[in-house]
This record gives structure tokens, C-alpha cells and sequence, in this order.
């Protein structure tokens, strides 16, 4: 290891004291242990993962020479077995991780492969979505006895998939309000990471797949009054990107963030969806009856994400002052207001194009502030879209959008090449 | 008692849960299988597929349709009873249709309202619970085919052998001129290897 060749240089040259020196190693011991330790955590999920995966493929392949008995003991041997090493987990390997979530891995997919294989001997018509609840249903407790977060993560992937089967793809679609109470079942297993293991690689990655899930299921509540769903997504993304910017999620890298990144590229593409004007023609050409939309479950959706992002966006206001607000966190309110607008005017379309122009600019100053050029060209890269997207608007002169497009594109090379100039004679 | 036997139990009771899921299922099919009265459903297969559970055919009923006296009472997705009888070939048909299990001894199997047409026509359709057969992979898209060409030269019935009992149903095979289809499927291959 160099680092003991280091060590004892600096012992001889007396930099370092002896005491000092073999703490320094005993740090690194420990820390190349603790890799070494995630990387057996990271295969063992992996290698479960796969076997479970392989079994349940092996089994689609419905062997219809075996007989029924065979078959029904193929049923149940990935189950026990999965079961069993579980069981010895909780016995002999608690306080092993590699073992409790490769162990349960295995026996979320030996769930599923049993219920299937049963499907397939007796004919269980079954809908996917069925089949998909009744899995999650039974391994919804693995999360909390096994405290597995991988159990928690693929429970979030076969909820989402189980509402997305039920509510987008299943013909007649239901609403599926039982996903909300299955995901609020998984809460208290992401409370306790957040508790315990708040910089945990398990942690990350909830981070990622709960908003992830929300943004994919909210749409279920989506019937006839589908134009308040836009203002429902505002008001979720808007969420999202305060949520990101509390204190417990500013401290760390941005790539561990998925609430900002997700909140903020949400909000920038509805945006930009919304600044074409079929849109608003729309709505503006139907009759919105007040009566009826109030009681909709799109209005109720909305109202309960806006004040839910209000009461946020009020709190860090208080806290912290304006200038710590991200500009996309407070869209939504915006939103809400060219909406009510857009009923009566064709300006809503106009004031959607200049809300966009106000967030590229600034998030691009908020870059120069932070002297990041990713947040700085993100800004660059929201007007650019922007310009992209009236590109296509026929109504607007060929020399107008010209000069849009020289401008922006001298904007890049201005603004970068002067932050470039800037780092440089800082250092 | 401590935290660690509390949660040696939850996890005793959850793979027993899971244990007796499956089992239960199976349970209940095989009482169908055993003890419940056999009905042949004439029908045609198509073969779709479902990424965890493989390749399976699904079948449509000749029998699906029954004469409702008002569209407007029926609603897609609702349970509904149908009542067997048999025609004179021996082919299973509907002899009633209600909105609560009947009392009569006949059986009768649970199934949902399909579509209800509701242009007037008062031809409301069944979605039975046994339109799925598993079959092996390579021998659903096979089977589908073998079917079809049963029915260029001269028409072979084509039939499911379905077990009742109780409003429950379970499929055991779909049968082209009394010889299995998975049978067909194998013996066509052989031929012309």
C-alpha cells in the first residue's frame, strides 16, 4: 500500500508524530474495509436479484410435460429456500447487511415465482394487476422484519407498476386510490433510513424512487377534468424542489438530490409543454362549470399539493429569507394565477413564455453566484428550449426568431467563457 | 419479551402467509378439479403474453352473449351469474344470467360483465374466469395456428373443458375434436419432422 510508504516517510522527515501515524493507518484499514463490505452488499443483491429474476423466467417458460404435482413442488422449493435463508439471516447473520438484503431479495422474487407458477398450473386467469398486489401485499412486511431496503425499493417498483397497470394501461381504467396507502405503507422504512443511515447508498437511492413513483402514479387521479392536472403537477414539482432545498438535502452532492433535479426539470418541461398555445385554446374554448370542477378529484389533488407547497414555501421564506429560494420552487403559485387567467385571456400563453424566460435567467445568474457551470448552462439550456420551441411557431417573423437564436447562442459563449475568465483569476 | 422474538414471529407469520397463499389457491382449484361437474365451452384461442407468468392462449367463447331486457341496468366490470346447461352436442350453454347467485341446484360459475353495447341491440357480453390457458412458449403461438388451420378444411369443434363448482371454475384443457391441444401442437411438429 503507498500509503505505508507515505506514513513512513513522513515519520522520518518527522512531520508526523507515531501516535498520529497509526491512526492514519488504522483509518484507512477501517475505510478499505467498509468498501470492501459494500462492494459484498452490492453482489450479493445483485446475484439474488439476477437468480430470482432467472427463476422467474425459467418458470414462464411453462413446462407443460411436467405433471401437476412437479410442477406445484417447483412452486413452493424457490419459496422455502428463500424463506429458509432468511430465517438463518434473522438468527445467526443479523447485523450482516449483505445477508439480510441479498436474502430477502431472494425471497421477494420466490414470492412472486410461486404465485405465478400456481397461476399457470390452474389456469388463474388473474389479471396482471392482481397478481402484482397480491406479491407486494406479501412481501410489504419483508421491509420492516428483514429492515431490507432493497424489499423497500422493489415494493415501490411493483406499486408503481401495480398503478400504472390498473390505471393507465388496464382497459376499462380504474383510479387506483389503493396505491397512495400502499406507498404511505413504505414510509416509515424511508423515515427510518433518513433516521439511521441518512448518507447511506440505500438512502440515495429512496431519494430517487419515492418521488419518482409519485411523479409516474399522480396522473391515476386524472378523469375528466384533466386541465387541472397540470396545475396538480405544478404544485408537485414545486414540492419537490422545496422539499430539495431544505437544509437536510442542500448539504449534500446535487446528484444524491432527486427532488430539486426532479422538481426542477419537471417544472421546465411542463413549462415549455404550456407555452404552445393549443393549450390554452383548449381550455379556453370549453365550459368549465365552477360546481363541477370543485368537487373533481383533479381540484381536491391540486389543492391538497398547493397547500402542502405553500406551507413549505412559506416556512423556508421565513427561515431563510428570499434570497435561499430556488426559482423554481415558486412556479407553481405563478401557475395557478395564469391558469385563472388563461379561462379569460389569450396573455396566459405570453406570461407562460416570460415565466420561462425569468427562470433560465435566474437560474443562470444563481450558476454565476455559485460559480457552477452545470446550473449555469441548465439556466442557458431552459432558454434555449424555450427559443427551440417558438422556432416552430409559424406566427412569429423568420428575423425575430433570427435574432432570438443569435442572441442566446452568443449568451453561451459569453457567459462561459467569462465564468472560465473568472475561476481563472480567482485561482 | 424483546424486540428480536417479536420480530422472529412477525416473520413466522409472514411465511406462513406466504406459504398459504399458493397453497390455498391450490387448494381451492384442486376441490374444483375433484369434485365439480365438467363443461365443454366451445371457443376460439389467440395467443397474447404476460412477462411473468409466459405464454398463455386466450380463449373467446362462442357462448359469451346473453339478451338482457335493459341495457341501462348492466354495467361493465360487474359481477354477474351465469347459469349452465347443455346443448344437444353437449356444449355448455347459458341458460340464465342474475345479479345474485341462484338458490336452484344447477351451478353455475362467477364471472363480470363485459361490454354492453348499448346502441339497443340489449347483447351484452360475458368475460368468463378461465380465458387464459399457459401453455409452453413455443407452443402458444403454435397453438393458435394449429387452430386456425383446423378450421379451413372442415370445421372441428373447438372446445374448453371447464370444471364448476359452486360459482368457482377452473380450466383444465382446451380440446380441438377431443384431442388436447397441446397434444396437437406436439404431434403437428412431429409430422412434419
Amino acid at each position: 500500500m503507498s500509503i505505508q510508504k507515505d506514513i513512513q516517510e513522513l515519520l522520518k522527515a518527522e512531520v508526523i508524530s507515531k501516535e498520529v501515524a497509526s491512526k492514519i493507518e488504522v483509518y484507512y484499514k477501517s475505510k478499505s474495509s467498509s468498501s470492501s463490505n459494500k462492494q459484498f452488499i452490492a453482489f450479493g443483491i445483485l446475484g439474488a436479484m439476477l437468480v430470482g429474476l432467472g427463476i422467474i423466467l425459467i418458470i414462464a417458460h411453462n413446462w407443460d410435460e411436467l405433471s401437476r404435482p412437479v410442477k406445484t413442488i417447483f412452486a413452493f422449493l424457490p419459496l422455502i429456500v428463500g424463506q429458509i435463508a432468511s430465517g438463518y439471516t434473522l438468527l445467526k447473520k443479523d447485523d450482516s447487511v449483505a445477508w439480510r438484503e441479498g436474502s430477502t431479495t431472494f425471497l421477494f422474487f420466490a414470492v412472486g415465482s410461486s404465485i405465478s407458477l400456481v397461476s399457470q398450473i390452474y389456469n388463474i386467469p388473474g389479471e396482471l394487476d392482481s397478481f402484482l398486489l397480491l406479491w407486494m401485499l406479501l412481501c410489504l412486511p419483508l421491509i420492516y422484519v428483514m429492515r431490507s431496503s432493497i424489499a423497500s425499493l422493489l415494493y415501490l417498483i411493483g406499486i408503481t407498476y401495480y398503478a400504472c397497470e390498473v390505471s393507465y394501461w388496464a382497459h376499462p381504467t380504474q383510479e387506483s386510490y389503493l396505491y397512495w396507502l400502499l406507498l404511505a405503507l413504505a414510509l416509515p422504512h424511508y423515515y427510518l433510513l433518513y433516521k439511521n443511515k441518512p448518507n447511506s447508498n440505500f438512502m440515495f437511492f429512496h431519494h430517487w424512487f419515492i418521488p419518482l413513483s409519485v411523479i409516474i402514479t399522480l396522473g391515476v387521479v386524472a378523469d375528466t377534468k384533466e386541465e387541472l392536472m397540470f396545475a396538480a403537477y405544478f404544485s408537485l414539482f414545486g414540492l419537490f424542489s422545496l422539499v430539495g432545498n431544505t437544509s437536510f438535502f442542500t448539504q449534500q452532492k446535487l446528484m444524491r438530490n432527486g427532488y430539486t433535479i426532479l422538481g426542477s426539470l419537471g417544472t421546465v418541461f411542463m413549462l415549455l409543454m404550456l407555452s404552445f398555445s393549443w393549450f390554452w385554446d383548449e381550455i379556453r374554448d370549453e365550459p368549465y362549470p365552477l360546481n363541477e370542477m370543485v368537487f373533481s378529484a383533479e381540484f381536491v389533488t391540486t389543492l391538497i399539493l398547493t397547500i402542502l407547497a405553500s406551507g413549505l414555501l412559506y416556512w423556508q421564506y421565513k427561515k431563510n429569507g428570499l434570497k435561499a429560494l430556488q426559482p423554481t420552487s415558486v412556479v407553481f403559485l405563478l401557475f395557478i394565477l395564469t391558469f385563472i387567467i388563461g379561462f379569460f385571456s389569450v396573455a396566459a400563453v405570453v406570461l407562460i413564455n416570460l415565466i420561462i424566460l425569468a427562470m433560465g435567467i435566474l437560474i443562470i445568474r444563481e450558476g454565476a453566484r455559485q460559480n457552477h457551470l452545470g446550473v449555469l448552462n441548465y439556466g442557458l439550456l431552459i432558454i434555449t428550449a424555450l427559443v427551440v420551441c417558438r422556432f416552430f411557431d409559424t406566427d412569429i417573423s423568420f428575423v425575430v426568431r433570427g435574432i432570438m437564436f443569435v442572441s442566446v447562442g452568443f449568451g453561451f459563449f459569453g457567459s462561459n467563457y467569462w465564468m472560465l475568465k473568472k475561476r481563472k483569476a480567482n485561482g | 419479551m424483546d424486540k428480536k422474538k417479536i420480530i422472529l414471529i412477525v416473520f413466522g407469520v409472514v411465511v406462513l402467509a406466504q406459504l398459504f397463499i399458493p397453497a390455498k389457491m391450490i387448494w381451492d382449484k384442486e376441490d374444483v378439479l375433484e369434485t365439480g361437474t365438467e363443461y365443454k365451452f366451445r371457443t376460439a384461442p389467440v395467443d397474447p403474453n404476460d412477462p411473468f407468468r409466459g405464454k398463455y392462449i386466450t380463449l373467446s367463447f362462442n357462448e359469451d352473449v346473453f339478451i338482457v331486457n335493459d341495457e341501462n341496468s348492466w354495467e361493465r366490470g360487474e359481477p354477474v351469474y351465469v347459469s349452465l346447461t347443455t346443448d344437444s352436442l353437449g356444449f355448455a350453454k347459458i341458460e340464465s344470467v342474475t345479479k345474485v347467485p341462484p338458490t336452484t341446484h344447477q351451478e353455475f360459475v362467477k364471472a363480470t360483465v363485459g361490454y354492453v353495447p348499448g346502441n339497443g341491440s340489449r347483447n351484452v357480453t360475458i368475460d368468463y374466469p378461465f380465458e387464459r390457458f399457459y401453455m409452453e412458449e413455443s407452443k402458444a403461438p403454435a397453438a393458435e395456428e394449429v387452430y386456425r388451420d383446423s378450421q379451413l378444411d372442415s370445421i372441428k369443434p373447438t372446445w374448453a373443458l371447464v370444471s364448476v363448482k359452486n360459482g368457482e371454475a377452473v380450466l383444465k384443457d382446451v380440446l380441438i375434436d377431443g384431442v388436447s391441444i397441446r397434444e396437437v401442437v406436439k404431434n403437428n411438429r412431429e409430422n412434419i419432422e
